[in-house]
């Protein structure tokens, strides 16, 4: 059954999950060095006309890029739950994933690995918002955004949703 | 003839009880409850001293590693470490040694013992408990084959001298009892044997009438014609009562141990297994802990004994009887609220009498550190406002609960100050007005509207509504002032309540009530206007399901003390997995996040940061109900959430705000667990903008002192503060983006 199921990527979604291993760590992210009782985390402000302009070197970016990436830590879970998936045992590679979110509960990669497995047991609707969250937490990164848009159009088709799942699936990050 | 007939029915009758009960008992082990087990991995955030201390937590000792598993070495920094065979939630795993370095902030690097790769490693789940159904019991069971040989043959020697010879009555210790007792002029002597004791224990009440004596009699002999000395042996010193803790009872040996000397029962010496053993003639009697010297003597005759019956040389009896009592206070794992919880969540999918059957491993969220910070922040800061107190020797309650927003784990529940309270578990049972930790929820409906922003100005003004019963209500703000224009942002940081009475009217309390129910709250609220200043009567453990929504972006998460509950073989009956539902749409959360962040910095919850690690960005909301009867606070870091209330338990006055009496604790808890900054994600509809905290108006922070970062729908019309001339254009704000964009290129 495991084998079968049309929606199961996982050598796909581990190979962007490796790939992206050696990208720099966003994960955890720094607490930004704010001074108690100034204003935490202020936006960098953009230049009022007296400061210097932003350096030639850094033309502003349209979409600053950015990139999640497993951990080595998180990494070997989501290989063991991969291992643990193809033997069809589907609780043990959820608890595993339940480690590895709980060392990086916001890596959206993470909850499209989740998004999966639970397409996997045939919780469309757990999967659904696997891949919901994942795209939340992607803002930004459009390769994670691209894999769990295709999650969401999986799970959405898994409930009958068609006109959805076709919504979700042109959508600019998913191409 | 019909007497005998009678009498033949009672012993059948009895025989029955007595099998089928002990057959229940003797072969089945309560539920283990386990901890969550610490996750190591290169960059967690463990010390080797704390590191240490999680391994002596879990008796594993200094030694040469090499000579078997529970042995650790310690060279500086590098840790060799012998790890148990231990089963998990999803794997067992066997004995292994790996090597550990780690440094004065967090864990550096990991390694198998041969040299392989070794990217995570958990160590052993730490059992808090067993879940016996009855009464207020605790025990921990021991194996037969765990059984020290001095308890064994000491229990006997001292309780029951011919336990091996009798079949559950001894008539010849009867006789030397009544002529011992007889010669003294009262009872010095009991002729009970270990099994009457036991049948006692299980069946029968504690009256002296010759009737239960009879029947105990029956059934102690019944129990012998049908179990091996050994069963009832083993039985018995699971079953016996040691002492009491509050409501809890300690039985057995096992916890015995625990409970007096904090470790477990294979480490006795024959000095604390003597005072345990003398304790079981009289356990409030013996309280070493109340009356040490009655105990030191009752010990020492004990070892006596054991010198005289060759248990123990004579010499060693000697100086064991030199030795102090050595007690410890309980080991910091008792943890009575939180158990609470488990329960709760098991009987949802089990029957109490499945929870004392054969050997269930549950495995729970429960972070002991975590357990430990909650308690004594609350403890400590309560003893410090019981003396601010108006209320003259008042003694004010709290409760804490502490999760993990993202997975619904919760990693504490502290029900009240003291551990052995009643048994009245606040944090779960004690529902009380919530006061403005409802107002989230109308600064919610109203950005998810989409007709007002942060930035929008609502009036802080006087309001008089004629209720349906005739009355008027007239709502004031908390210091009587009123504010006028103000922006949402501020009404809400500085907690107003005549705007947000205005605003939710606005909105209209309907909308209001299904914006609460979609965040978690279970029952309905009463829809009247009184409910937006927060009416509403919620527990901790509700606050905390609410508010989680709030902490991870609109996704409601389902609170989960248990993960999995296991059978005795190790395989999963049922795991509880993570239960997701998008509740709120994350761009709206994002916005309101960004105005519960300016709580802390702007608004009511000012006082927090003294108490919190320099930088540390949180967020959060402060909650005072009427006549300051319950003071509440409810907030959240990048990692954890939690909710405090403090009160009264007869529900007087206790002139404390949220922010002078559940803030301290609040910010205490969050200060001792390792926070992260509070750092959600921009959603792609939405950019963050500085405004002026007091007017509204769009500026940046070298032009207006009071500019403060809301986030708002991309592209926002914000009326520009016309004194900020160079005040960026929404396009030019890419916020925090462009910072982390920055600090990658200049890295």
């Amino acid at each position: 059954m495991v084998k079968t199921h049309r929606s199961l990527t996982l050598p796909a979604a581990l190979g962007t999950a490796l790939l992206l291993a050696g990208c720099p760590s966003p994960w955890p992210r720094p607490s930004p060095p704010s001074n108690p009782g100034t204003i935490p985390a202020p936006p960098s402000a953009p230049a009022p006309a007296s400061a210097p302009p932003l350096p030639p070197a850094a033309p502003r970016p349209p979409s600053p890029p950015r990139e999640n990436h497993l951990s080595p830590a998180t990494r070997s879970l989501v290989t063991q739950a991969h291992r643990l998936l193809a033997r069809g045992d589907i609780d043990g590679a959820s608890s595993t994933l339940d480690r590895a979110l709980r060392i990086e509960p916001m890596n959206p990669l993470l909850w499209i690995e989740l998004g999966h497995v639970r397409l996997t047991e045939g919780d469309a609707h757990q999967a659904e918002v696997c891949a919901r969250k994942a795209l939340a937490l992607a803002s930004g990164d459009h390769a994670a955004q691209a894999e769990a848009g295709r999650v969401l159009a999986d799970a959405l088709r898994a409930q009958g949703r068609n006109p959805e799942a076709q919504e979700v699936e042109s959508r600019a990050y998913m191409h | 003839m019909l007497l005998a007939a009678i009498a033949a029915i009672w012993i059948v009758h009895l025989d029955r009880t007595v099998t089928r009960e002990f057959q229940g008992r003797l072969w089945s082990v309560p539920a283990h409850v386990y901890a969550a087990p610490l996750e190591l991995y290169a960059g967690a955030t463990i010390s080797a001293n704390d590191l240490e201390l999680e391994l002596n937590a879990l008796h594993y000792r200094r030694g040469d590693p090499a000579s078997g598993p529970g042995i650790y070495r310690r060279t500086g920094n590098a840790f060799d470490l012998h790890a148990r065979r231990v089963r998990f939630i999803d794997e067992q795993r066997d004995a292994e040694r790996v090597s550990i370095h780690a440094d004065t902030a967090s864990i550096t690097s990991m390694r198998l013992a041969d040299g392989g790769d070794l990217p995570v490693f958990r160590l052993d789940p730490p059992v808090i408990g067993s879940l016996f159904p009855v009464h207020g019991e605790d025990r921990l069971i021991v194996a037969p084959a765990d059984v020290p040989p001095l308890l064994r043959d000491g229990i006997k020697l001292i309780e029951d001298r011919r336990f091996d010879e009798h079949r559950g009555v001894d008539v010849y210790g009867v006789l030397r009892a009544t002529w011992a007792n007889l010669r003294a002029g009262h009872v010095v002597q009991g002729g009970s044997t270990l099994t009457q004791q036991l049948v006692k224990n299980y069946f029968l009440s504690d009256e002296q009438t010759f009737g239960r004596k009879a029947t105990e009699a029956v059934m102690a002999m019944r129990l012998e014609a049908h179990y091996a000395k050994q069963d009832i042996l083993v039985a018995y010193l699971n079953e016996v009562y040691l002492g009491q803790d509050g409501a809890r009872a300690i039985h057995g040996f096992g916890l015995g141990s625990e409970y007096y000397f904090a470790k477990p029962l294979g480490e006795l010496g024959p000095a604390e297994l003597a005072l345990l053993i003398g304790l079981v003639k009289g356990p409030s009697l013996y309280d070493p802990r109340k009356h040490p010297e009655r105990a030191l003597a009752r010990r020492n005759l004990v070892l006596k004994e054991f010198g005289d019956a060759h248990l123990i040389d004579a010499a060693a009896a000697g100086r064991e009887a030199a030795s102090p009592l050595g007690l410890r206070p309980p080991g910091g794992s008792y943890v009575p609220a939180y158990l609470d919880l488990v329960r709760r969540d098991l009987k949802r999918d089990y029957a109490e009498a499945d929870l004392a059957a054969a050997g269930l491993s549950v495995y729970t969220s429960l972070d002991l550190r975590a357990q430990a910070s909650a308690q004594r922040a609350l403890s400590r800061n309560l003893q410090k406002l019981d003396l601010k107190s108006p209320v003259r020797g008042g003694h004010l309650e709290g409760a804490v609960i502490v999760v993990e927003p993202s997975s619904g784990d919760v990693v504490a529940v502290v029900g009240g100050r003291e551990l052995d309270t009643s048994g009245f578990d606040r944090a779960l049972d004690a529902r009380r007005p919530i006061g403005s930790l409802v107002k989230p929820a109308v600064y919610l409906t109203a950005l998810e509207s989409g007709r007002y922003t942060a930035a929008t100005l609502i009036e802080d003004a006087p309001i008089e509504l004629k209720l349906a019963d005739g009355s008027v209500w007239a709502p004031q703000n908390f210091e009587r002032q009123v504010y006028g224009q103000v922006p949402l942002a501020r009404a809400l940081a500085e907690s107003m309540n005549l705007a947000t009475v205005r605003l939710g009217l606005d909105l209209g309390l309907p909308k209001v009530g299904a914006t609460l129910e979609r965040l978690g709250l279970e029952s309905s609220p009463a829809l009247n206007p009184s409910m937006l200043l927060g009416t509403v009567e919620m527990s901790p453990l509700e606050v905390v399901q609410v508010y989680t929504t709030l902490a991870d972006g609109g996704f409601r998460t389902r609170l989960r003390a248990v993960r999995a509950v296991l059978d005795e073989h190790g395989q999963p009956l049922k795991s509880f997995k993570v239960q997701v539902e998008a509740a709120a749409p994350p761009a709206a959360v994002y916005q309101l996040d960004r105005m519960l962040m300016l709580v802390p910095t702007r608004g009511t919850a000012r006082g927090a940061a003294a108490r919190l690690p320099p930088g540390l960005v949180v967020a959060g909301k402060t909650g005072t109900s009427s006549d300051t009867r319950d003071s509440w606070f409810a907030g959240f870091t990048g990692n954890y959430l939690s909710v405090v209330w403090v009160g009264y338990d007869d529900n007087r006055e206790t002139g404390l705000t949220g922010a002078q009496g559940a803030l301290p604790v609040w910010a205490d808890t969050m200060a001792s667990l390792k926070p992260v900054s509070f750092d959600p994600v921009v959603p792609d509809q939405v950019e963050d903008r500085w405004i002026g905290f007091d007017d509204g108006l769009e500026t940046n922070p070298t032009c207006s002192s009071d500019a403060v970062v809301i986030g708002v729908p991309k592209d926002s019309p914000l009326p520009l503060n016309p004194k900020c001339a160079s005040a960026p254009s929404p396009h030019a704000t890419p916020g925090d983006k462009i910072k982390e964009w920055l600090k990658r290129i200049v890295h």
